[in-house]
């Protein structure tokens, strides 16, 4: 195309000196054209000149299009190679952080009874970070064995003299020349000792609980167990004439707990339930999925309640509600909130005084 | 009846022997597993009374060398440990029966009478008392062709007391037997007396109960006949 570009110099009178660049619209031999134009006086003994250089600015369009194209790949390009760059990075360089996060934090369950490896790595910084979890978790391996080690000496050492007694005193019980009078004091002391054997008892299997000295390995449907539970305590029921109405979902399945626990459980909360309820009352056990999508297990009486100032107590070790009749070592809640806790269940407990207790149970 | 005892603690173990020498049992006594391998491989026992804890080596590596030299006898692991990994190694390695400290030596005779009731078939297997005849392999209460209707916990109680006839049984003891460590408190030992009520109300409908006595401030005793 002709007249793309145009210099033209030609003296000027102006005292303005001009240096820019506009666009603007030249006559040039008879033509006119928009043109981008850059303008410049210069001087030359005393006489101004301008100097005008300018290009067609159709012909600039012309080229923009394709320079943008080219800008555009570039960048594609750039953006592609730093992707690359980073999934190298990310793959490659991270991966023992990868494989540190797997080994030590995820797949990984209380106690660590595998054999804890150390990651491969050429990098410092990993490596510390390794070690450190080694260590950590051998750490809390070995306070855990120690803790093991314990509670089995103490239940040694506690319970071998505590058989000792009860041989002794269940000898002297049979004894021919015992006369009635002594026969009652033995019984006395027989009993006294059955209290601390079983405080004893039950200290010791909370702490087993505590220490996760149980396998979580059981699938329990709660609908056999509660059956096995009012089987085992059907006749003090029949005996106080409660009413007791079983609900639960036949089919449903608890997976991976322990079942001699879970049987526990629910043994020490309904023969609370049968022991703190009235003549002729009731207990009603359902079960629900709640709104959140947890199950429940609901174990309602009519018992004799537990006043709100010691709800929260409830729970707490040697803490007993204020009820005398029957003498209990008060641990069996206890030992009912370690198990609880132990498969991370929840609990809920209301009551209303002589009207009853609500308790429910979430899995 | 043969019984060796190891038991580390010589208090204890002279407290079994005591007890069982009165029912009659012929008793050694080791304090070592060393003394009671020794006297395994010598002599012939019925019953190997084993504890687990013993001051030279494990109890469970005893029972292993044990059982290869007199494989005849029943062995009963008593441990204070109460580990239920113990429990089932040892029943894996052949104990027949666990008991955990602190046990009643009740608990331990009629442990050992189960063993010998396996062992020996139907010869122990039927007891009467008065005009009832109770069989332990069937468990069922009988007069003559009537069947009196037990229930589970009912029939232990009865057949316990049976089986240490003549002897004062406390409701803790009763209690033990039946509910083992579900025990909580006194609250059970109280219904042995509901049990014991409902025993004397199911059989005095066929025939006398007279031989089921109280034992004031105590217990019950199944008075032994001539």
């Amino acid at each position: 195309m002709l007249k793309e570009e145009y210099i033209a110099l030609e003296p000027v009178d102006s005292t303005v000196l001009i240096d820019t660049i506009t666009t603007s619209r030249r006559v040039i031999e008879r033509d006119t054209l928009d043109y981008r134009v850059l303008m410049y006086t210069h001087i030359i003994e005393k006489q101004n000149y301008l100097i005008e250089i300018g290009r067609t600015t159709e012909t600039i369009t012309q080229f923009i299009k394709p320079l943008q194209k080219v800008a555009l790949n570039v960048l594609v390009l750039l953006i592609g190679i730093t992707l690359v760059l980073d999934l190298f990075f990310t793959r490659f360089l991270l991966r023992p952080l990868g494989k540190i996060i797997k080994s030590k934090l995820q797949n990984r369950k209380f106690p660590f009874n595998e054999q804890i490896d150390a990651v491969k790595t050429t990098t410092e910084d990993f490596r510390l970070l390794d070690k450190s979890f080694i260590a950590l978790m051998e750490q809390i391996n070995e306070a855990f064995e120690k803790e093991r080690e314990f509670t089995s000496n103490a239940s040694h050492e506690l319970m071998t003299p505590i058989s000792i007694l009860q041989s002794k005193m269940e000898n002297m019980m049979m004894a021919e020349d015992v006369g009635e009078n002594q026969q009652e004091r033995i019984l006395e002391l027989m009993r006294t000792l059955s209290r601390l054997k079983k405080i004893v008892n039950a200290l010791l299997l909370i702490s087993r609980i505590e220490n996760e000295q149980f396998g979580k390995t059981n699938n329990v449907s709660p609908s056999n167990l509660i059956a096995e539970v009012i089987e085992e305590l059907k006749e003090r029921m029949e005996e106080k004439g409660l009413r007791c109405t079983v609900n639960l979902h036949p089919h449903h399945q608890l997976e991976g707990v322990n079942n001699d626990l879970l049987f526990q459980l629910f043994y020490n909360l309904v023969n609370n339930s049968i022991r703190y309820n009235k003549p002729g009352g009731s207990i009603t056990i359902v079960d629900r999925i709640a709104a959140d999508g947890r199950y429940e297990i609901i174990i309602r009486d009519t018992g004799s309640g537990i006043p709100p100032a010691e709800l929260p107590n409830i729970f707490n070790r040697f803490k007993k509600a204020g009820r005398t009749e029957g003498e209990g070592v008060g641990l069996g809640l206890a030992i009912v909130k370690s198990i609880l806790d132990f498969h991370g269940m929840t609990i809920q407990v209301s009551s209303r005084l002589s009207e009853g207790t609500n308790i429910v149970i979430g899995v | 009846m043969k019984v060796l005892i190891v038991e580390d603690e010589k208090m204890l173990a002279a407290e079994i022997e005591n007890f069982l020498r009165r029912a009659h049992y012929l008793c050694d006594i080791s304090h070592t597993a060393n003394e009671g391998l020794d006297k395994i491989t010598i002599n012939m026992y019925d019953f190997v009374l084993l504890d687990l804890g013993l001051p030279d080596f494990d109890g469970l590596q005893l029972l292993k060398d044990a059982r290869k030299h007199n494989p005849d006898a029943a062995y009963i692991i008593l441990t204070a440990r109460g580990d239920t990994d113990d429990r089932i190694r040892g029943l894996d390695l052949g104990a027949d029966d666990y008991l955990a400290k602190p046990f009643s030596l009740l608990e331990l005779q009629s442990r050992m009478q189960a063993i010998n009731r396996r062992k020996f078939g139907l010869k122990d297997q039927v007891l009467s008392i008065g005009d009832f005849i109770v069989d332990l392999k069937l468990r069922v209460v009988k007069l003559g062709i009537n069947e009196i209707e037990l229930s589970k916990k009912e029939f232990d109680l009865l057949s316990y007391l049976l089986l240490h006839r003549n002897r004062p049984l406390t409701r803790m003891q009763l209690s033990e037997h039946i509910w083992g460590n579900y025990v909580d408190d006194d609250y059970d030992s109280n219904f042995i007396d509901v049990h014991i009520k409902n025993i004397r109300k199911k059989l005095s409908a066929f025939g006398t109960v007279e031989w089921l006595e109280t034992i004031r401030g105590v217990g019950y005793k199944i008075r032994k006949q001539d």
